[in-house]
Formats: C-alpha cells, sequence, structure tokens
C-alpha cells in the first residue's frame, strides 16, 4: 500500500515537471499513470485539465476539473478553473 | 473634476447592470424603473433611485434628467414605453441618449427622435455565440469598423515555432499580429498546480509564436475569415 502511494506521488510530481517545462504529452501520461494507480487521485485528473486548457483544449478541460471536483468538490482551484471556462460570475 | 451623471431608465437584466457598473467605474447614477422592488434593490448601489414613470415628463423633469450627461433608455418589454421615454429625454435637453433596441424598427424610429446611440445587446451576444460555435478557434471577435474586425485567434499549427516574420502571417493572411498571449504553467504560493497569462503588448518580428499561443488580430473581415478556417 505505502509503495503504491509514493508510486501515485512520484507520478504527480514527475508530470508537474514536464509540464513546468511544456513537454505536455509525457505530463499527462505520467498524471495517467497516477490514476491507474489510483483513479480517485483528484489532482491528476485537475493537473490534465490544467494542460487541456492551456492547450485551448477548453471542453477537455472542463471535463477534467469537472471529474477532479466529483472526487474532490472541496478542490476550490479546480472549481475556480470551471467556474472561470464556464463563465459562472462569482 | 466633478463626477459625470448618468441616468438608467428601466433597470431590468441589462439597464440594471448598467447602473451598477457605471457606479463602480466612479461615475454618479441615477437608477430609474416604475417597479418598486427593482428601485429598492439597486438603491443599494447607485447614487440615487427613484420609482418613476419614464412616460410622465414631469416625473422625469423633476428627476433631474436634463442634469445628466447621458441617459441610457433600457426599457426592454414595451417598445411604445421606450420611445415615449427617449423623446420626453431628448425633449429635456439631455446631450447623449443610449437606448437598447429590441428591434430594427425600434432602432429606427429611435433614430428618427434623436437617439445618439442604439445598442443591441441580446443580437451582439448571439452573434458572439454563434461564432464562438461555429469557430472554436476564435476566442474573442470585435468589431472595429464595417470591413475590419480585432480577433483573438489560437495559433494555427503551421506558424508554430516560428518567428512573426518568418510565419509569413502578414502575407498569407493580410492581417497583423497585434499581441500575442502567452498562457503558461506554474506551481503557486500554495504548492499547486496553477496558470497564468503574460501579454506581449508589442510583438516585434522576431518575437517566437508558441504551441498555444493565442493571437490578437487585426484586419479585413474577409481575411481574418480565411484565418478562421485555419485549425
Amino acid at each position: 500500500m505505502i509503495k503504491e502511494d509514493s508510486q501515485e506521488a512520484n507520478h504527480v510530481e514527475l508530470g508537474k515537471f514536464y509540464f513546468l517545462n511544456n513537454k505536455f504529452d509525457e505530463a499527462i501520461a505520467e498524471f495517467k499513470k497516477a490514476l491507474a494507480v489510483n483513479a480517485s487521485n483528484a489532482e491528476a485528473y485537475y493537473n490534465i485539465g490544467l494542460i487541456k486548457e492551456v492547450s485551448n483544449l477548453h471542453n477537455e478541460a472542463k471535463d477534467m476539473y469537472s471529474k477532479a471536483l466529483a472526487i474532490s468538490p472541496d478542490y476550490k482551484i479546480a472549481r475556480d478553473r470551471l467556474n472561470k471556462l464556464i463563465g459562472v460570475q462569482n | 473634476m466633478k463626477k459625470k451623471q448618468y441616468a438608467v431608465i428601466g433597470l431590468g437584466t441589462f439597464g440594471y447592470n448598467v447602473a451598477v457598473e457605471l457606479e463602480k467605474k466612479g461615475m454618479q447614477v441615477l437608477a430609474i424603473d416604475n417597479d418598486a422592488e427593482i428601485v429598492n434593490r439597486i438603491s443599494a448601489f447607485v447614487t440615487q433611485s427613484l420609482i418613476a414613470d419614464a412616460t410622465d415628463e414631469k416625473a422625469m423633469e423633476d428627476a433631474g434628467i436634463a442634469d445628466c450627461d447621458s441617459v441610457i433608455v433600457s426599457i426592454g418589454e414595451s417598445i411604445d414605453t421606450s420611445i415615449l421615454s427617449t423623446l420626453i429625454v431628448k425633449e429635456l435637453g439631455v446631450k447623449n441618449i443610449i437606448v437598447k433596441a429590441a428591434s430594427s424598427w425600434h432602432s429606427k424610429v429611435a433614430a428618427k427622435i434623436g437617439a445618439d446611440t442604439i445598442v443591441y445587446p441580446e443580437l451582439e451576444m448571439a452573434k458572439k455565440l454563434v461564432d464562438g460555435i461555429i469557430s472554436p478557434n476564435i476566442l474573442e471577435q470585435i468589431e472595429l469598423s464595417k470591413e475590419y474586425n480585432l480577433i483573438e485567434i489560437v495559433a494555427p499549427k503551421e506558424i508554430w515555432g516560428k518567428t512573426i516574420k518568418s510565419s509569413g502571417f502578414r502575407n498569407s493572411y493580410g492581417v497583423n499580429i497585434i499581441a500575442i498571449r502567452k498562457q503558461i504553467l506554474f506551481i503557486n504560493d500554495d504548492g499547486q498546480s496553477d496558470m497564468k497569462e503574460e501579454i506581449n503588448m508589442v510583438p516585434g518580428p522576431d518575437d517566437e509564436i508558441s504551441q498555444n499561443d493565442i493571437l490578437v488580430v487585426v484586419g479585413s473581415k474577409e481575411y481574418l475569415a480565411k484565418l478562421k478556417e485555419e485549425k
């Protein structure tokens, strides 16, 4: 279990490393690996959402943010980004 | 300097928001409607609010409409009331009258009786929505004149990694890039992934266009139409 937890976290961290270096395909692959270990990793969905948004794929980004929020309804930054994309006024 | 005074007559969704936004910009706003509930609701957000009949010339005069720099007539549900109200505002000598029109006939009559500007928020929003649905790579579109538009567009794939000069953008499409928006991923102070935007407002010929950049482009509608078809 501990091993799986650490694997999941490593994939998320590696994914972030890739996306900070604009290697979006590699980053998404890592976030998907984290999701393969734990399908309820809201952070992985959120990060894929960010990459989709920055790639101007807004529908896919909304889908990813929604999945993150379905797992973690209090995920504020994901909620803010989804609201912005949909056009919800604060 | 004396604050500019505005009156908004008709506090439906459009008028209500125009009044509140004007006040937020530091203007003096007189908000008028014949519905007491709406007037009561807006009272905390504008300089002065008043329950009055916009077709009552005396009531409009007493309200101080003549002292306003601009009046926005945003009566949506009744064209007759909008026209009569516009006429009264004109007769009171207001220099700048803006009318929200509900139809082309409404706009023609409003123009004849002296409206200075006519707006069609629903029509404009409808056009924008349709453009957004049909051309999802167009993020924003502003009409500069009958022939020229300003649009925000996702950089076409064929010019990724090229400089503005080497992209031949101006020659290929006959349009000018006036700004480049870059969306950048970063880790914020809370350690969470986030994104921010950087805008290059004076792009030079040697500035590079990257994947996912958003270009702010000015050009003729004819040439921009070609660009819209790009993926």
